[in-house]
């Protein structure tokens, strides 16, 4: 079996030719060197008077040769590896496609031409002809000239450019050629604009972002993108001479509107509903990116538009999965009898179609499970600690003490075997706090002296640790919604007095705290979970059970995005204003709440039980909507709700 | 002396962690099974008769492993998805940590392991295994895939020796460390 030439060759051909430009040895700008069939840059070739190469370096060149395509086709890849790395070592732009050597002519006459009238304005004919008459000497073949204005342009190899200088005055097809050579660039070609001036693309995007904003509804979470064609912003600017440079229109569009947004978060609630009525739309293929842009639309209006048949539609039909709304109205297709069975086996949470409800909210989200995995439901805390409430009435005193007196709790639960870690991860931002003390793992390796500095053992080592973090309000544990605690008993542990095996408890505990960074004092909230594990404590400690290991896993704390919106029936027009995002009340203590009743009470005149009731109903502790809720309810409120008469 | 503050121990345990936590997630990520990773089932802790691993998933409480790759399944059900790169749950673990919880392990050792092995070996260890990360549901084989949706998940272990396989030097079967409890939280 042969040798695999490929990758050989390739480690033989590149290092010649690094260590030739890295060197600076070789100072001569040679423009683009000749290199042989294998990539190698002969250093000889150049130059007829140097002694031919070593008669080693022709042979491998022959057997290599003869040993087919695939190591063929590599060094070529290679060779032009080699020149373009070359190339940019001397300064020029690395592109293959630009020819630094080649001399760029100026043609003038083709438009005066019998020639002009041909498909291609002449342009083939005109090559041709000038291949012809300058191909005296030796055949000169050119490449594509392009036709900007009243001039063709070409780019020749500097050795066949005199040939076609000497043309310059020829007549050609009834017209006088004028051919220059020109250190100009090939202009790009010309837009549609007719004076002569490009718009910027700066502008233009502008403009677009403008046409974005005055379509863009706030309130209802809509954007506007009906009846594009009578824009007068996208008339003026040529958006819809062609269909063509309609569709490019609609996906720049789209496109900024992706931009527009930070991430697909921010662009999904921000944008929840789109029109594209009356846009004269034939197959839903011309306006495909709207599927890609915004992927979770609820709400979609393609009324009046030209779709004529359900296979206009198919290009969506796997798209759009949380389509809640859509509104068909004036498409032929509306028409048809498998329409609506159709439509509403392709978007699985539509629950409107044409304005008549099609799915419950239950039937759509039942629909939309067969399409993507589903997370396992959540259920409350689980606690089996046994009977004895151990775990309830160790982690109420265990948080209230963490907020307030750290050292106290590091001495009465933990003991000289007790273990602490805390673990971060590093895409997190603002945990500058904790990043130093993290015992992650994953992150810092087994290897890493980390791994064991970052474990700390026995009371005194953790009431240090606990010291330097930042100072913490954990929510009060009857707040059971905020808190899921699992916990449950195991066996095996070695009990401390030495004599066999003792029972432990393992609580898992998730919730989330409020903390002030010590440095910069900015408060925020985090999202933790901590492991406990309780065993029995050594003769004389102050409570019968311990802490044995205590892992602390922190994370961000992202708010709670808005739940799903119900969609009701509109009567017409597909947006539906959705209700304010909500905000999470803070955590507030008892005593705090406690005020708050007391001031409500005095304000209102009710009773310290109905003012309970009020800031805790639906002003979930927000003093100013609990008044305000007082204020419309009050005519409803029965006399025993007023301590005294308001 | 503390289980923690041994250097033999401290390393071994997160050897066997960092090899149980690639273990674990590239079998569910994979949809391969992790029932044998469990207690139950396992001749030298049936003999003793230990109870069978304690599985707390979402706040449900699940009898058998299998019951919990029942549960996987069935969070992976797609059937209407055409798109492989749609189809799929990953989890992606972002961090992991392990303390010694005994390091001198006992239930259903044979005589040989508590005779060869102190508690300073690193071996008879029971410890306790926390994971978290992002589990991504709708998305394709690898890292950085689009995805429907995620949930920050977390897991608990506690794991103890199999001593069936380190009873067996050049073993090359089988898991070190098996699960007697497993807390899952996805949310």
């Amino acid at each position: 079996m042969a040798p695999p030439t490929g990758p050989r060759a390739s480690s033989h051909a590149s290092r010649p030719s690094l260590r030739g430009t890295r060197g600076g040895g070789v100072g001569k700008r040679r423009g683009t060197p000749r290199t042989d069939r294998d990539g190698d840059i002969s250093m000889d070739s150049a130059s007829a008077g140097n002694a031919p190469t070593s008669s080693t370096a022709h042979s491998t060149r022959g057997n290599r040769g003869s040993k087919g395509g695939r190591g063929a086709r590599l060094s070529t890849r290679l060779a032009q590896n080699v020149r373009n790395f070359v190339s940019e070592q001397d300064g020029t732009v690395r592109n293959v496609k630009s020819h630094p050597n080649k001399v760029t002519l100026k043609i003038h006459g083709l438009k005066d031409s019998k020639a002009a009238s041909n498909s291609d304005g002449g342009l083939r004919s005109l090559l041709d002809f000038l291949e012809r008459k300058s191909s005296k000497d030796r055949p000169i073949a050119l490449g594509r000239g392009v036709i900007r204005g009243d001039h063709v342009w070409l780019k020749v190899n500097p050795a066949d450019a005199p040939h076609l200088l000497r043309l310059n005055g020829f007549t050609y097809a009834g017209a006088t050629l004028t051919i220059e050579e020109t250190g100009d660039s090939i202009p790009g070609p010309s837009n549609q604009s007719t004076d002569g001036t490009e718009p910027k693309p700066s502008e233009t995007k502008d403009k677009l972002l403008a046409v974005l904003a005055s379509r863009y509804n706030v309130e209802q979470k809509l954007l506007d993108l009906s009846a594009l064609g009578t824009d007068q912003t996208l008339i003026t600017m040529g958006a819809f001479e062609t269909k063509a440079l309609a569709e490019k229109s609609f996906k720049a569009l789209m496109r900024l509107t992706a931009t527009n947004h930070h991430n697909a978060a921010e662009k999904e609630a921000s944008i929840q509903a789109v029109t594209i009525a009356n846009n004269d739309i034939h197959d839903v293929g011309e306006v495909y990116t709207l599927a890609t842009t915004l992927p979770r639309l609820r709400r979609l209006d393609l009324s009046g538009n030209k779709l004529e048949d359900m296979s206009k539609l198919s290009k969506w039909r796997h798209e759009f999965r949380r389509l809640e709304e859509l509104h068909m109205v004036g498409n032929p297709v509306a028409g048809s009898q498998q329409y609506p069975a159709q439509v509403i086996d392709w978007f699985p949470s539509l629950q409107i179609l044409d304005g008549h409800r099609v799915r419950s909210p239950e039937e759509a989200a039942e629909a939309l499970k067969a399409w993507f995995p589903t997370p396992l439901p959540c259920l409350p805390s689980n606690l089996r600690d046994g009977g004895n409430n151990v775990a309830s009435t160790f982690l109420r005193g265990f948080f209230t003490m963490y907020d307030h007196d750290r050292p106290a709790l590091a001495l009465q639960f933990y003991d000289d075997d007790s273990a602490f870690s805390l673990m971060t991860s590093t895409t997190e931002p603002a945990e500058r706090s904790y990043h130093s003390y993290s015992r992650n793992l994953e992150l810092i390796g087994l290897r890493n002296p980390s791994a064991h500095q970052r474990l700390f053992t026995g009371s005194h080592l953790i009431a240090e640790l606990w010291a330097r973090l930042p100072a913490t309000r954990h929510p009060s544990l009857d707040l059971t919604e905020e808190w899921q605690i699992d916990c449950h008993t195991f066996p095996s542990l070695a009990d401390p007095t030495g004599q066999g095996l003792a029972m432990g408890l393992a609580i898992n505990v998730y919730s989330r705290f409020e903390e002030i960074d010590p440095t910069q004092q900015l408060p925020g909230t985090r999202k933790f979970s901590r492991s406990f594990i309780l065993g029995p404590s050594k003769p004389g400690a102050p409570h019968p059970y311990r802490v044995i290991s205590d892992e602390l896993t922190l994370r961000a704390w992202e708010p709670q995005q808005t739940p799903t919106v119900v969609v009701q029936a509109p009567a017409a027009v597909a947006p539906v204003p959705t209700p304010p995002v909500t905000v999470q009340p803070p955590i507030l203590d008892d005593a705090t709440r406690a005020q708050m009743i007391e001031e409500l009470s005095r304000q209102t005149g009710m009773t310290a039980e109905y003012s309970r009731l009020c800031l805790a109903g639906a002003a979930d502790w927000n003093f100013d909507l609990a008044l305000k809720s007082f204020q419309e309810k009050r005519g409803e409120l029965p006399p025993d709700a007023f301590a005294r008469p308001a | 002396m503390s289980a923690n503050t041994h250097e033999t121990n401290v390393r071994c345990s997160c050897e066997a962690a960092k090899n149980f936590v690639d273990w674990y997630y590239r079998q569910i990520n994979e949809a391969k099974p992790v029932s044998q990773g469990y207690v139950n089932g396992h001749a030298a802790y049936d003999r003793a008769g230990h109870p069978p691993a304690d599985i707390c998933i979402n706040g449900l409480v699940v009898a058998t492993p299998q019951e919990w790759e029942k549960l996987l399944e069935q969070q992976r059900q797609a059937p209407r998805q055409p798109d492989p790169n749609k189809r799929r749950v990953r989890y992606e673990v972002e961090g992991y940590d392990v303390h010694v919880v005994n390091a001198d392990y006992r239930f259903g050792a044979p005589q040989k392991m508590l005779d060869l092995h102190s508690p300073t070996d690193g071996v008879r260890i029971m410890m306790s295994v926390s994971v978290f990360g992002t589990v991504y549901f709708g998305t394709g084989r690898n890292k950085g895939d689009d995805y429907w949706e995620k949930r920050d998940f977390y897991d608990k272990f506690i794991l103890v020796p199999n001593w069936d396989v380190i009873e067996k030097p050049g073993a090359r079967h089988g898991r070190k460390y098996l699960i007697i409890s497993h807390n899952y939280r996805a949310n």
